[in-house]
C-alpha cells in the first residue's frame, strides 16, 4: 500500500504561507527538522552506497577484512564478473523467474480484483480478509510452509496432486533435486505472497472508476472485453504501471523465499541475482565481486526503469 | 441479481479456500498430535487438539529470549524512524527550503536500491566497528529501509492536514510550537500509527540483515531461529510449524484488526495516478 502511493502521490510544493514570514529562526526551523534525517541517510545510505561502489573497484578479499587494505583495481571485477557464464545464466534465470512472477502476479491479481468488484458483500469480506491474512504472513514463516506443503514423504500437496491424478504419482516427490521445479516452486511462493498487495490495489483502483462510464460503454452497445479494453484498462493504467514496476524490483531481488528454500541449489540452479551477489560476497569471500553483481543488478533495474518510464509518457503523449 | 451473483460468488469461496490454505494448514498442522503430523494420507482437521507442537518449541532453547531480540531491534527501530521522520516530513510538507527538492528525489530513489545490495558494504561498515553480531547494529541497516519510506509515507499524512486549522490556532495565540502539539500531532496519530505498525513489520519480519549479522545463536531474532530451528532429534515439523505459528500470529491479528483500513487506505493511494 504504502509503496504504491509512496511512488504515484504527487510531489507539488507545500503551500509556504506561514514559512515565508517570519523571522531568521522561522527560515532556519526547515533545516532543523530535517538536519536529523539528512546526517542519518548520509550515515545508512549514503557512507554505504558510495561504499559499494568504491569496493566495486577494489580487491576486497578475506584478507582485507582483517588488515583493512584492499589495492585498487579499476573496473577488473566488473570485467571479470561480466566474463563469467554464471553471471549470465543467473541474468537469464533472474529474467525468467522475474517476468513469470509479474505475469502472473498481474493476470492472477487483475481477475481476484474483478471478482471482488462482482460479488456480493459477504463474499467480498471472504475474499479480502483470505487475502489480507496471506498479505501479513511473514515471508520466513511462509517459506517454512512451503517447504512442508511440498515435503517429499508427507507433503499434503503432493499428496493432493498424486490423488488429482494429472501428473501422476507424486507421493514420494522431492521437488528439490531439480532447479527447474524447485524455481517453479519458488515462483509460486512469490506469487502466492505478492497476490493480495495487487489485487487490493488493483480492486481499489477498478472502485475509483467512475459508474457512468460503464452505464455509457453499456449504452453504446460495448460487450464485456471492449469495456475491459476501453475503459477499465487505460483508467487503470498508470496504476498498473507502477505495480509493474514494483514488483520487477522485488522480484530480482528477492532473498529469503530462495535463500531459505534451496539456498541457491541444486548446483546453482535457483541462483538469482540477489542470491549470487550473496554467495560472491559471503560464501566466496569476493566482497568485491558481490558488490560488482550488486552494482550491475542495479544499474539494469534503474536502466529498465527509465526505458519503461519514458515509454509510457511517450504513450501517453501519442493518445493526448 | 441474486442469481446473477451466485456464480461469482462460487469462484470467490473457491479462490478464497485455495488462497488460504497454506495459511490454514499451518494452524492445522500446528495443532495436531505430534504423532499424527506424518501420516501416508494427510488429516485436514486437527482433531484430537494438541498444543504439544508449541511446547516443543517454545521450550527447546530459549525462545522467549529471541522474542526480546526481535522486540529490542523492531520496536528501537520504529521509535528512532519516527523521530526523525516526523520532523523531517514536517520541514517537506510544510516548509519550503533549499534542496527540498533534491531530497525529495533522493528519497524516492534510494528506495529502488535493493537491500542485497546494500548488505555487502553494511556488513563491512558494521565490522570495521565492531557491531558484528551485535543485535542493536541491526537497527542501523533496518534504518536504510524504513527510513525512506518512513518519511514518505508521514509526510503524505502531514500533508493532508489543512493549513488553515494550524493557522486559525496561531491567530488565536498559540506559538508554532503549540500548533503542532496542540493541532497537528492529535491529527497525525493515525498516521503515526500506521507508519509505526508497517516499519515494525518491516524489521520484525527481516531475515537477509539478521541472518547476515547475527552469528552467535545467542543473539538470533525470531526469523533467524526459525530458520535454524531443529530439536535434538533432526527436523520436527510439527515444532518447525508451530514456530512458524508463532512468529506469525501477532502480525495476522494486527492485519486483521486494520484490515478494512488497510484495503480502504488502499483506496486513498491508488487513485492520486
Amino acid at each position: 500500500m504504502t509503496s504504491l502511493t509512496q511512488a504515484t502521490a504527487s510531489v507539488t510544493p507545500p503551500r509556504t504561507d506561514l514559512a515565508v514570514r517570519g523571522s531568521r529562526l522561522a527560515r532556519l526551523t526547515p533545516y532543523g527538522l530535517i538536519g536529523p534525517a539528512v546526517i542519518a541517510f548520509a550515515a545508512v545510505l549514503g557512507y554505504p552506497l558510495v561504499r559499494l561502489i568504491w569496493l566495486s573497484l577494489q580487491d576486497f578479499g578475506p584478507r582485507s577484512l582483517f588488515t583493512g587494505e584492499a589495492p585498487f583495481v579499476g573496473v577488473d571485477n566488473f570485467t571479470r564478473v561480466l566474463g563469467d557464464s554464471d553471471f549470465w545464466f543467473t541474468l537469464l534465470r533472474t529474467l525468467i523467474v522475474s517476468v513469470t512472477c509479474v505475469g502472473g502476479l498481474m493476470v492472477i491479481g487483475f481477475l481476484l480484483a474483478a471478482l471482488l468488484m462482482q460479488v456480493s458483500a459477504w463474499a467480498r469480506v471472504l475474499l479480502s480478509v483470505c487475502l489480507v491474512l496471506v498479505w501479513a504472513m511473514p515471508m520466513v514463516s511462509a517459506t517454512m510452509i512451503w517447504r512442508w506443503l511440498f515435503e517429499p514423504q508427507y507433503g499434503v500437496l503432493n499428496w493432493v496432486i498424486t490423488r488429482a491424478g494429472i501428473l501422476g504419482d507424486f507421493s514420494a516427490h522431492d521437488w528439490f533435486s531439480s532447479p527447474g521445479q524447485a524455481l517453479f516452486l519458488i515462483i509460486a511462493l512469490i506469487v502466492w505472497k505478492g497476490l493480495p498487495f495487487v489485487a487490493l490495489t488493483l480492486y481499489a483502483a477498478m472502485g475509483q472508476i467512475p459508474g457512468d462510464l460503464y452505464e455509457a460503454a453499456a449504452l453504446d452497445g460495448a460487450g464485456r472485453w471492449s469495456v475491459a479494453r476501453h475503459v477499465t484498462m487505460p483508467i487503470l493504467g498508470p496504476v498498473l504501471a507502477v505495480l509493474v514496476l514494483l514488483e520487477v524490483i522485488w522480484s530480482v531481488n528477492s532473498f529469503t523465499p530462495i535463500w531459505v528454500l534451496t539456498q541457491g541449489g541444486p548446483d546453482g540452479g535457483t541462483t538469482t541475482l540477489g542470491v549470487y551477489s550473496y554467495l560472491e560476497a559471503f560464501t566466496r569471500n569476493d566482497y568485491s565481486g558481490g558488490a560488482a553483481i550488486a552494482i550491475i543488478t542495479v544499474l539494469l533495474l534503474a536502466v529498465l526503469s527509465v526505458l519503461y518510464v519514458r515509454r509510457l509518457f511517450a504513450q501517453d503523449e501519442a493518445i493526448a | 441479481m441474486r442469481r446473477k451473483r451466485a456464480v461469482p460468488n462460487t469462484i470467490a469461496v473457491l479462490v478464497s479456500l485455495v488462497v488460504i490454505f497454506p495459511v490454514y494448514w499451518m494452524f492445522a498442522t500446528a495443532l495436531k498430535e505430534p504423532g499424527r503430523i506424518l501420516s501416508a494420507t494427510p488429516e485436514f482437521l486437527p482433531w484430537p487438539l494438541s498444543l504439544e507442537n508449541f511446547r516443543t518449541a517454545l521450550t527447546h532453547g530459549p525462545f522467549l529470549h529471541y522474542v526480546r531480540n526481535s522486540l529490542l531491534v523492531s520496536v528501537s527501530t520504529v521509535l528512532i524512524a519516527l523521530i526523525v521522520a516526523l520532523g523531517a516530513s514536517i520541514a517537506l510538507a510544510r516548509f519550503r527550503f533549499l534542496g527540498r527538492r533534491a531530497f525529495l528525489v533522493g528519497l524516492v530513489l534510494v528506495q529502488m536500491v535493493p537491500g542485497s545490495a546494500m548488505v555487502i558494504p553494511l556488513y563491512l561498515m558494521l565490522r570495521s566497528v565492531g557491531a558484528i553480531d551485535f543485535v542493536p547494529g541491526l537497527i542501523v541497516t533496518y534504518m536504510t529501509f524504513v527510513l525512506p519510506f518512513t518519511i514518505w509515507t508521514l509526510r503524505g499524512f502531514v500533508a493532508g492536514i489543512p493549513l488553515e486549522l494550524e493557522e486559525a490556532a496561531m491567530v488565536d495565540g498559540c506559538g508554532r510550537f503549540g500548533a503542532f502539539w496542540h493541532i497537528q500531532l492529535p491529527l497525525l496519530a493515525p498516521g503515526i500509527v500506521a507508519t509505526s505498525i508497517f516499519a515494525f513489520i518491516s524489521a520484525w519480519d527481516d531475515y537477509l540483515f539478521a541472518y547476515v549479522f547475527l552469528k552467535s545463536q545467542n543473539n538470533y531474532t525470531l526469523p533467524v531461529w526459525l530458520v535454524s530451528f531443529q530439536t535434538s532429534d533432526g527436523i520436527d515439523n510439527g515444532a518447525t510449524i508451530a514456530a512458524s505459528a508463532i512468529f506469525s500470529l501477532p502480525v495476522l491479528i494486527v492485519f486483521l484488526l486494520i484490515q478494512r483500513r488497510l484495503v480502504g487506505g488502499m483506496t486513498a493511494g491508488a487513485v492520486k495516478g
